[in-house]
């Protein structure tokens, strides 16, 4: 991957003075020495004494003055007009009108602080004109094909279903600087761009949200995003290096082709809730440290500072439906699928509130929305430093997996915690022990070699349910004698006694350890 | 010295009939109360469709007696129960044809503590409130609430600079501005009048605009009801923009000493050249 080197910036009057054809007519800066940073945007020969109405800004102008001779009043008046149709420079052609830098010239453009040069040698102006003209043709090509090459590239990415995040590389790789995505209330909703630098935006990103696009002299370059009479939000070029007309290309090529890649979306996650699922995901991945992950929780609409964290994790309820219950009542998190088919939530509350009836009462509104599939939500106890979050996201997560295969015939509360999933949770954490799976595989064989599935399904809710006949019967819809001679299939195929403590035991952790191995 | 105080607003969209939209306040009241929230202000109108959007007599049945009515008794007794101040903007019928666009504000301890009448009515399209309600003239009450001094500005109020200055004069230290509200119409105004009132008037202002396109007319309604302090900053993000959902925020109203020690906006203003003001 090559990563592009922004154009030079635009020719400045200093620049076109230093440019070898130039020098070789011995230029002299008489007047507005401290504006030579100017950028010209044409190079123009006019002898009219009315040139300023011609102009339109930004353009060098070469004379020699010719019609300016003998009338001081006139050569004020033709600096004036430069200075008003805010001329760059006014290059003066000695030898032809003038032998010596004309005073009335100098002190007006002095006074209005326009570069006055002066050619000491003759010197043919078609040549600086084509040798200027060509540099400025080259770079108005060279940017009108990075704009071409990026929009190309980035429309070719949507086409694909690329996600947020592959384009924003792309922009990145383009500007070579850290990108910003957020929505109209400055939430952070993607970045790209090296790690360390992207951190350091977002560490102060409230006060740099707020900043952005008041100036884009430092190289902040916001474009703003939206349509159909609707703003989204903005992205943001955080510290662009180049010349600020190709950031303003790019951030513009960057904002179409991301408000393209938003109206295309459809069912696609939206970017609220993939920048939710990317922090989520490596929160609970730990692969990197917490406290490193505290800037981009707190630009993601976290609250983070005095804080107590609940972790969550949520079977059976995707993370839109979480979300909304969130926004109902009005408990800020965040909320993401991990992979497999569990959700995390993080919830963040304030100190003084109490995290255990408020996690209760997150899960009880869970339950009572119509029409809801069932769901468990497991927790791990609040945590007060962001430091333990990726723990307590882990055992919640562990909490939930123990008990997914049996939810319906455990009885749990309806917030299920470590205390909660007893011997299952230890049989989980022991899963991956080859003994524990061969035991496992000795205790069960009579039943899992068979195609009968519902029988290790029956077996499954009989123990857990405490061997309890007729709850079992009942949550699998069959008669009481129909349960009895599944049962009695069972114990001749497994040869045991169910009704002896120990058999039963030993088949219940044999089961445990299997379905564990199934996550 | 810090004095936190726990304020909610609620957004939601029409459910299509009074009870089960008075029960969604219910429900959020208690899901403000179980966050710990001191105080809880409702959308414009809150029990019924935003019925402006036509003219119609019918709608006339929708308001009540303030304080006698059904609807504040029952959240009286809510409040009582929950320990909560409610702001109620309701239709309010003081007798039959004399109508009011009205909020009642009980106390946690659920005593009434009196009503605002908005004092700005509008007419035009989609908006046609001077079919509805007579102006207020309630003047510019300030309640002092066990949650601090609250003041009540209503919806259209919101684009007349007076009201608000008015109830800064009167020591308001939260001022609640529940909106109907319009995408097309006023999304340009709805993240600036309001704090820029906050920042003139040294006070914390809660924006509450209700949610949905209802079955009345094409009104959007964008929601993204927010809180903001006295420095313009919002406390949190603004809500949704499409979704039901309670904003409950934590604000210092320490706050406004600090911002009016700062900027004496009150001890330099000049009454006494405002006299154009207030000529007819």
């Amino acid at each position: 991957m090559t990563t592009w080197e922004p154009p030079a910036p635009a020719l400045s009057v200093r620049q076109v003075l230093a440019l070898e054809r130039v020098l070789a007519g011995e230029p002299e800066v008489v007047a507005g020495a401290g504006r030579l940073d100017r950028p010209v945007r044409w190079v123009h020969v006019a002898e009219a004494p009315d040139v300023g109405v011609m102009l339109s800004g930004g353009e060098m102008v070469l004379t020699t003055g010719v019609l300016l001779t003998g009338d001081e009043d006139k050569q004020t008046e033709y600096v004036r007009s430069l200075h008003r149709a805010e001329a760059s420079a006014v290059v003066l052609g000695l030898g032809r009108a003038f032998p010596a830098p004309p005073e009335a010239m100098r002190r007006a453009a002095e006074r209005c602080d326009l570069p006055l040069v002066v050619l000491h040698r003759p010197f043919p102006f078609a040549q600086l004109t084509e040798e200027v003209q060509s540099r400025l043709v080259r770079r108005k090509f060279a940017a009108v094909s990075l704009s071409e090459a990026v929009r190309t590239e980035l429309t070719a990415l949507i086409t694909t279903g690329a996600p947020l995040q592959r384009l924003l590389d792309e922009v990145a790789r383009h500007s070579g600087c850290p990108v910003v995505v957020a929505n109209v209330a400055h939430r952070v909703l993607g970045t790209a761009g090296e790690r360390p630098a992207v951190d350091d935006v977002l560490r102060d990103w409230e006060r740099v949200a707020r900043q952005a696009g008041a100036g884009e002299g430092d190289g902040w370059i916001r474009a703003e995003l939206g349509g159909r009479g609707e703003r989204w939000g903005s992205i943001v070029l955080c510290g662009y290096r180049g010349d600020t007309a190709t950031g303003r290309l790019l951030a513009d090529r960057a904002a179409e082709a991301l408000v393209l890649h938003r109206m295309l979306g459809g069912t696609a996650p939206t970017w609220e809730e993939q920048s939710a699922q990317g922090l989520l995901t490596d929160l609970v991945s730990g692969t990197v440290p917490a406290g490193h992950l505290l800037p981009r929780a707190r630009a993601a609409g976290l609250p983070v500072n005095r804080r107590t964290f609940v972790p969550l994790v949520v079977r059976g309820g995707d993370a839109a439906r979480l979300d909304r219950v969130l926004r109902l009542l009005g408990l800020p998190g965040i909320a993401a699928e991990l992979a497999g088919t569990a959700t995390a939530v993080l919830l963040s509350l304030a100190r003084d509130q109490d995290a255990d009836a408020l996690a209760a009462h997150f899960a009880a509104r869970l339950r009572a929305e119509p029409g809801a599939a069932p769901v468990v939500v497991a927790a791990a106890g609040a945590r007060t430093s962001f430091d333990e979050v990726p723990a307590g996201l882990r055992e919640a997560r562990h909490v939930a997996d123990a008990v997914a295969d049996s939810a319906a015939a455990l009885g749990l509360p309806p917030v299920v915690r470590l205390r909660d999933v007893h011997l299952r949770g230890l049989v989980r954490l022991l899963r991956d022990d080859p003994q524990v799976q061969s035991f496992a595989e000795r205790e069960l064989d009579g039943l899992l070699g068979e195609p009968d599935e519902d029988l290790l399904s029956v077996l499954r809710t009989y123990l857990a349910t405490g061997r309890n006949k007729s709850r079992t019967a009942q949550l699998h819809h069959v008669s009481r004698p129909a349960l009895y001679r599944r049962l009695e299939a069972i114990q001749a195929r497994l040869g045991v006694d169910l009704d002896d403590f120990e058999q039963a035991a030993s088949v219940h952790i044999a089961l445990l350890a299997h379905d564990a191995q199934q996550r | 010295m810090s004095r936190v105080i726990r304020a909610a607003v609620f957004q939601t969209a029409w459910t299509g009939d009074r009870e089960s939209m008075i029960q969604v306040h219910e429900q959020a009241a208690r899901d403000a109360a179980a966050q710990g929230a001191q105080v809880l202000c409702f959308q414009e109108l809150f029990y019924g469709p935003y019925f402006c959007q036509v003219q119609d007599p019918a709608f006339y049945a929708y308001a009540e007696r303030i304080p006698d009515g059904p609807v504040v008794r029952r959240f009286q007794a809510l409040a009582r129960e929950l320990g909560i101040v409610l702001v109620l903007p309701m239709y309010e019928e003081e007798q039959p044809g004399v109508l009011y666009n009205t909020a009642a504000v009980i106390d946690a301890d659920g005593s009434y503590l009196g009503k605002y009448r908005k004092t700005h009515i509008p007419q035009v399209k989609g908006f046609w409130e001077k079919f509805y309600f007579r102006p207020g003239n309630s003047g510019w009450p300030v309640f002092d609430t066990a949650a601090g001094r609250i003041g009540v500005y209503i919806c259209y109020d919101r684009h007349f600079p007076e009201g608000w200055r008015a109830l800064g004069l009167a020591g308001a230290e939260i001022v609640f501005n529940p909106s109907a509200t319009s995408r097309g119409l006023s999304g340009y105004l709805w993240q600036l009048e309001q704090p820029a009132a906050a920042v003139a008037n040294e006070y914390f202002v809660g924006a509450i605009n209700r949610v949905g396109v209802e079955e009345y007319g094409d009104n959007d309604f964008y929601g993204t009801s927010y809180f903001v302090d006295p420095e313009a900053r919002f406390a949190g993000e603004p809500a949704s923009d499409k979704e039901t959902e309670l904003v409950v925020r934590d604000l210092d109203l320490a706050k406004l000493r600090e911002v009016r020690d700062r900027w004496q906006f009150y001890r330099d203003r000049a009454p006494g050249a405002y006299g154009p003001l207030t000529a007819p």
